[in-house]
């Protein structure tokens, strides 16, 4: 374990995972109480279009990643707030389309092999420094942002047309949100990949709400189990030679299932 | 001075006529009750008073301002018909009616303080660290009631306010409104189902039914050929239901204080 904490890609693996765990764990809160999983698998899944774009052209695959995830994550967002409904067919295919094109464009690319499955899944051996650094500097930023205004967010995901009528802006921090959330997804993808990211913004505040019930208790055991999954599954998946991304997913998955069976049996003594 | 003033409203949505023609003035400190049956428009001239629709015909005015701005100044209550929360919902009571202080420059403490009084105003004390998600419908209604009042608003609007809440406690609700008004000069816009019980605490009723079939004192209200218009045939329903007994009780009331 010591010997691998020394190895330098070992060291960045971790640190962007530390960072990442709080960002997502943090982001699962809202996700978690506005059910917005939908927007969340939407924009994760538009994203893979965005990197295989950038791939395909040769150019960076973060900025084109960030481009398409933005845009779809305001377009689902403007259609779920416009119409009642929650998940829009015309979403569905949308995002459909972008993953579709991914995949097609990342074919298309010499030695794609590799590249689709870091896209899908993830490897955090191509964790720079360099995206620890933006990583570190866009969590910071988010972070400050939702710690600022923490009270009228929350005012928002009690209710966004009482929010409204309170004075709140709450179209400004509707976008808000939707922006830090797809903007995270793409930096998680070295860590998980596009396919799980997702469920790194949803296990963490549907974990912790099985043990709290208030949104602190949920808020700081979110944050720390984040940070002890990411870990762990870092570890596991050295040494025994498993992608990351899906070992991460795997633990935290099997965790969150752990606490409903026994909460569930708790419950009927 | 009005402080709610609408003139010629017409709404329609998805080409569906819901309000047309709406003429209504609100005075400071007055309070009314919106009746009418489901469907009627109660809660869509509720939300086009408060911003949330924004497309009408006509001119909206409240605080004497449009609605999109008056809503800025926070001085403006609202309790939603039915909100659902989850039973999970992860806020304390006291959070919820904290929110209601969201613009108050008050530290902590002192946010803390009011909110408990106002929870202990409308028999909630004891429930502050109860999940919210966990309360009976009734009592949700009850601490959403705490964080609209809380805020010292000069105008509330509530939409069923008391729906779940039990039938003996609704007087008492609406004596405890009457006398926050008298108070603190708060206009209260309220719906309502229970017309009978209604008519004895507000200062004007609005049948309410795609037009407005009648705006005034309640004394006027009810009359058999105000309630067909605004109930159609429903209106037996609502004359032999039990609010039949608190109209009788209502029209002596009125006969004895002419
Ligand atoms: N967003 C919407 N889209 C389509 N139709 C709507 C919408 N909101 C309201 N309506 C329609 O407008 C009409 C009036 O609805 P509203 O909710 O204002 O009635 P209400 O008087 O509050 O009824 P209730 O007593 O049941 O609360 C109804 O026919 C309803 O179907
Ligand atoms: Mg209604």
């Amino acid at each position: 374990m010591i010997e691998l904490i020394s190895i330098p890609f070992v060291q960045n693996a971790l640190i962007g995972g530390i960072i990442l765990s709080v960002l997502l764990s943090v982001l699962s809160l809202f996700i978690y109480l506005k059910s917005w999983s939908f927007i969340n698998v939407g924009i994760s899944h538009a994203t893979f279009g965005g990197l295989a774009l950038g791939f395909f052209l040769g150019l960076s695959p973060t900025f084109f990643g960030i481009v398409f995830a933005v845009i779809t994550g305001f377009l689902i967002g403007y259609i779920s707030r416009k119409g009642q409904i929650h998940e829009d067919i015309s979403i569905g295919i949308l995002f459909s389309v972008s993953m579709a094109l991914g995949v097609i464009l990342i074919t298309l690319s010499p030695n794609y092999n590799t590249d689709l499955f870091t896209f899908l899944f993830g490897n955090i051996l191509t964790i720079s420094r360099e995206d620890i650094y933006i990583l570190a500097f866009f969590t910071v930023f988010s972070l400050a942002f939702i710690y600022t205004f923490f009270d009228r967010i929350m005012y928002c995901c009690y209710n966004e047309e009482v929010a409204y009528v309170s004075g709140i802006n709450t179209t400004f921090y509707y976008y808000s949100l939707i922006l830090i959330i797809a903007v995270a997804t793409v930096l998680s993808v070295k860590l998980v990949g596009v396919i799980l990211a997702s469920a790194m913004m949803i296990l963490p505040a549907a974990f912790s709400n099985q043990i709290f019930w208030h949104y602190r208790g949920i808020l700081l055991l979110s944050i720390f189990m984040s940070i002890v999954m990411v870990v762990a599954g870092i570890f596991v998946s050295f040494y025994f030679d498993l992608p990351s991304g899906a070992t991460i997913v795997f633990l935290y998955s099997s965790l969150f299932g752990f606490a409903v069976l026994i909460k569930k049996v708790l419950q009927k003594v | 001075m009005n402080i709610l003033q609408i003139k010629n409203l017409t709404v329609e949505i998805d080409k569906i006529l819901i309000l047309k023609d709406i003429n209504l003035e609100v005075k400071k400190g007055e309070i009314i009750a919106i009746v009418g049956p489901n469907g009627g428009g109660k809660t869509t001239l509720i939300k086009t008073a408060l911003g949330l629709i924004k497309q009408y015909k006509g001119s909206v005015r409240i605080l004497g301002k449009k609605p999109e701005e008056a809503v800025k100044t926070g001085k403006i209550g609202y309790l939603p018909q039915k909100a659902q929360i989850p039973k999970n919902f992860p806020f304390s009571a006291l959070d919820v009616v904290l929110l209601g202080l969201i613009n108050k420059k008050m530290d902590k403490k002192e946010k803390i303080e009011l909110a408990k009084r106002y929870i202990f105003f409308v028999g909630m004390e004891g429930f502050e660290n109860h999940p919210y998600g966990k309360l009976s419908g009734g009592q949700q209604q009850r601490i959403s009631i705490a964080r609209v009042l809380v805020s010292d608003p000069e105008i509330i609007f509530l939409d069923e306010p008391s729906t779940g809440i039990d039938f003996v406690a609704q007087e008492g609700f609406y004596d405890f409104l009457k006398k926050i008004r008298d108070e603190k000069g708060i206009t209260v816009v309220m719906v309502s189902h229970d017309i009978g019980v209604v008519g004895r605490f507000v200062d004007k009723v609005a049948g309410l039914n795609r037009f407005l079939h009648y705006y005034g004192h309640p004394r006027g209200f009810f009359q058999k050929h105000i309630l067909e218009r605004l109930y159609g045939s429903d209106v037996e329903l609502v004359i032999h239901s039990p609010e039949c007994v608190t109209c009788e009780h209502f029209h002596s009331d009125f006969k004895g204080e002419k």
